[in-house]
């Protein structure tokens, strides 16, 4: 052997947004002969062990597979465990290949990771999409309406909807946004949103409207899954995802007023960011300018980029910075990231920069509490898709509950994300407990607490064996001119750990495909 | 096209051309290790490492420098311009400093090329030279120059020929005339009857079949100057690099070919002229060595006004009219 590792590998490796031909894997390519059911506990899924307290996305209760899983199942079962490990085996080389990465920020050693993707897809039917699907078209309209509340009028906080120290203290909250006028009201043109699943049915989690993340990830792992496993690709009819940045370029573009060709920049921290080789490969699918704060100037109001034949005009800023860091004539003065005179642009109306500055504060975590009544007050409906129960340690009887039953709890930052800053009650020790009990009476309003969610756990082959983790989805939807547009699917982020419930890629998660799935299937 | 993505492609092609560059001589070289005296593959490390404006690793302590070449081993030498991280100029690190190149353009590179050069990277920075070494000292070296004619062909076949296409391969020959000066300066030292040491440097220059389909086999040095400075067909000539940056530019130039000329195509010009008119004499009444210290300035210069032309420029001087 000359190499340590074996990464020489000349399979084919087809872009996200462009399949090429390959070979399948060897278990999808024939049908089984005698197809024996899958059951949990049997066969592939010896070490599968169904627990009642969470859903299974495979398997009822009893053990036999969900008629939505049916096909799923029975291949895996069918499979031989070098099968499910070169099945495996292929959607890593491929991630690695292309160098699908995220950043661990604060870790020393391989500050670059591929990120971990396991190979079984998750299956969720079209009707219960549907239903996820209304829910978030309904959350994006009251959360514009209500961004756009807070700039201008400020009904929702004069008739006590809202507190106003909740908003006008939020961090996010961004007082040069007052009065300034928004194209077509859409403050929120992308949205991530965080959606588990336990036994009562799917709830939100979180929204994440600042800059939210991974969608490149999602697009990656449907390009790999449908490449290693075709035949059940296809006989599953699965809803496609892969048209997401043609939809995002669209949807950016639609804001624009002045010109029927805008031109669309990404704009990014550099490749040192988590996030970078998202960003690159986002305007590498829209053909889109990537650009960084540095290439960008701001001359009589417009916005140019310097390009090798001079400067030419940018209409569109898809951002992928902080508000803090967009601007700092306008916002921290100390940024290096930022565009200088970027803010006065965008108030005189001669750029789109999506998402709109400000947005940060109706995706704070102690703001999504009222998101349900936001939904009534605005839309006069009720919320389609739950709220997960929460408590706000800012009032004194958040606070006495939470520190009552720490234990049970999982409290988290109201600015924070990546699984960062948050305790989860029942797998923390009791120093850990200690020490945020003490945070959480310095500082209240900082935390939020909600109960341990039963996530529910989907199939995943670790360590050479199918079994289950925790998942949640995060979908994305696109809010253009006038209308919606939601990727019928998501990210599916897998706490590969067991037991874990932390699903974040720098805290030891993961990501799989998530097949939204026609009733009507097709032929294998 | 975006300047700073510009500057990236322009770089990326620099850091290929300067692998393949290092990996090439260094081929040569350790092919020879099975026959060739010891003092005399002294004197070869010493020119190559002249070649490559390297000074040799701070591990050779000796003051002298041939007699450094002559006790280090050549494993250290090899290594420390393949894989050494202390050596800012190793090929592993002309291949790290490409791939964050092209980490930035990943919307304008075509995902194969991403992915051959992605290859590329892991296969380099997991092999284990000492085990290479042990199958045959040049494989490594000449497993690099395979990977990266892939790659070249993987660019060719795939890019289409727009400006991100001009400069990276503007950067390669740039790179390249830096480079083959330099080789040339290093040559023009040894006697002109060192007959090994000319036919090496057609080799290095993958030119001695040519040269000697046009000259016959016997090498000589003023033939082979001649040879390798200005005629325009052999790829490694000056000749040949400095026609094709000329070219190049003028795809770059918005105006094309046309008056006024940008100035690093001004000057490209200049340098194109000066190996025709300069070197039209019989090459054995031209002071080769004057001549080479002067164009490598002007390659230097090269760079400089790339730069500041298409990258660096004053913004007032791009605002739209």
């Amino acid at each position: 052997m000359v190499s340590k590792a074996d990464t020489s590998v000349t399979a084919p490796t087809p872009s996200p947004g462009n399949l090429g031909t390959t070979a399948h894997l060897s278990f999808d390519r024939a049908r089984p002969s005698v197809a024996s059911p899958a059951v949990a506990g049997a066969g592939a899924f010896t070490h599968y062990s169904i627990d009642s307290r969470f859903r299974d996305e495979m398997f009822r209760s009893d053990g036999t597979l969900r008629t939505a899983t049916e096909q799923l199942g029975t291949a895996l079962n069918n499979a031989t465990p070098e099968q499910l490990m070169q099945l495996q085996d292929g959607v890593r080389r491929q991630f690695l290949h292309e160098g699908i990465t995220f950043t661990v920020i604060g870790a020393e050693e391989a500050a670059e990771q591929i990120i971990p993707i396991d190979c079984v897809p998750r299956v969720i039917t079209a009707s219960e999409w549907d239903h996820i699907d209304r829910g978030l078209r309904q959350r994006l309209r009251a959360l514009n309406l209500f961004l756009k509340d807070i700039y201008h009028e400020g009904w929702s906080l004069r008739d006590g909807i809202v507190p106003h120290d909740l908003v006008l203290g939020c961090p996010q909250y961004r007082m040069e946004m007052l009065g300034t006028k928004v194209p077509h009201d859409a403050y929120v043109s992308v949205c991530g949103t965080d959606i588990v699943r336990t036994h009562d049915g799917f709830a939100v989690l979180e929204d994440n409207l600042r800059v939210p993340s991974g969608v490149s990830y999602m697009l990656a792992c449907r390009a790999a899954i449908k490449q290693a496993m075709p035949r059940l690709y296809r006989a599953h009819n699965v809803r496609e995802v892969l048209p997401y940045p043609a939809r995002l370029y669209s949807q950016l573009a639609s804001l624009v007023t002045w010109t029927q060709t805008p031109r669309v920049a990404v704009l990014t921290p550099g490749q040192y960011n988590s996030a970078y080789y998202e960003h690159a490969f986002l305007a590498g699918e829209m053909g889109a300018e990537l650009v960084e704060g540095r290439d960008l100037v701001v001359h009589d109001g417009l916005v140019f980029m310097r390009t090798v034949t001079g400067l030419k005009r940018i209409d569109v800023i898809y951002r992928r910075v902080d508000d803090d860091f967009l601007d700092p004539v306008t916002f921290r003065s100390d940024s290096l990231l930022g565009v200088p005179g970027l803010f006065h642009a965008y108030r005189a109306g001669n750029v789109v920069i999506a998402n709109a500055p400000g947005t940060g504060v109706a995706d704070d975590k102690a703001l999504y509490a009222y998101v349900p009544d936001l939904i009534r007050y605005f839309l006069a409906e009720d919320p389609i898709l739950d709220n997960v129960e929460t408590y706000l340690c800012r009032t004194a009887e958040g606070l006495t509950y939470t520190l009552e039953n720490l234990d049970k709890l999982v409290v988290k930052e109201v600015g924070g994300s990546g699984g960062y800053g948050m305790l989860v009650g029942p797998h923390a020790s009791a120093k850990e407990k200690e020490d945020f009990a003490e945070q959480l009476r310095t500082d209240p309003a900082n935390f939020i607490s909600q109960p341990t969610l039963a996530l529910s756990r989907a199939t995943c082959f670790t360590d050479g064996k199918l079994e289950p983790r925790h998942v949640d989805v995060r979908p994305f939807v696109l809010q253009g001119k006038n209308d919606t547009w939601i990727a019928p699917g998501g990210l599916c982020r897998v706490a590969l750990r067991r037991g874990s419930l932390v699903v974040n890629s720098s805290q030891g998660g993961g990501c799989k495909d998530l097949w939204v799935i026609n009733e009507e299937k097709r032929d294998m | 096209m975006l300047a700073r993505a510009a500057a990236d492609f322009y770089w990326m092609g620099r850091y290929f051309e300067r692998a393949e560059h290092t990996a090439r001589l260094l081929d040569y070289h350790l092919a020879r290790l099975v026959d060739t005296p010891a003092d005399v593959l002294a004197h070869g490390w010493q020119a190559l490492y002249a070649a490559l404006g390297q000074p040799p690793p701070v591990s050779l302590t000796v003051t002298d420098d041939a007699e450094a070449f002559l006790v280090a081993d050549a494993f250290a030498l090899a290594a420390y311009l393949i894989e050494d991280p202390a050596n800012p100029n190793a090929i592993i690190q002309s291949w790290i400093n490409a791939r964050d190149n092209a980490k930035q353009l990943r919307p304008w590179l075509p995902v194969r090329v991403w992915t051959c050069l992605n290859d590329g990277f892991f296969w380099l920075r997991d092999c284990d030279f000492s085990e290479y070494w042990a199958r045959g000292p040049n494989r490594l070296p000449a497993g690099v120059i395979e990977r990266l004619r892939l790659l070249s062909g993987v660019i060719e076949a795939r890019m289409s020929r727009d400006d991100a296409w001009r400069f990276l391969v503007l950067g390669r020959f740039v790179e390249r005339l830096q480079r083959q000066t330099s080789l040339l300066q290093s040559w023009s030292r040894p006697s002109d009857g060192d007959y090994q040491m000319w036919t090496g440097l057609l080799e290095v220059c993958a030119a001695y079949e040519a040269y000697c389909r046009k000259h016959s086999m016997v090498v000589r040095p003023a033939h082979v100057r001649a040879f390798l400075l200005s005629n325009p067909e052999i790829p490694h000539s000056l000749s040949f690099a400095i026609r094709r940056v000329q070219s190049l530019l003028s795809g770059i130039d918005p105006a094309g070919g046309r008056y006024p000329l940008r100035a690093p195509h001004r000057h490209a010009l200049r340098l194109a002229a000066a190996i025709e008119t300069d070197l039209q004499v019989p090459i054995e009444h031209v002071d080769t060595w004057d001549f080479l210290a002067d164009f490598a300035e002007d390659c230097r210069e090269m760079h400089n006004l790339i730069i500041a032309e298409y990258v660096d420029y004053p913004l007032e001087r791009g605002l739209p009219s």
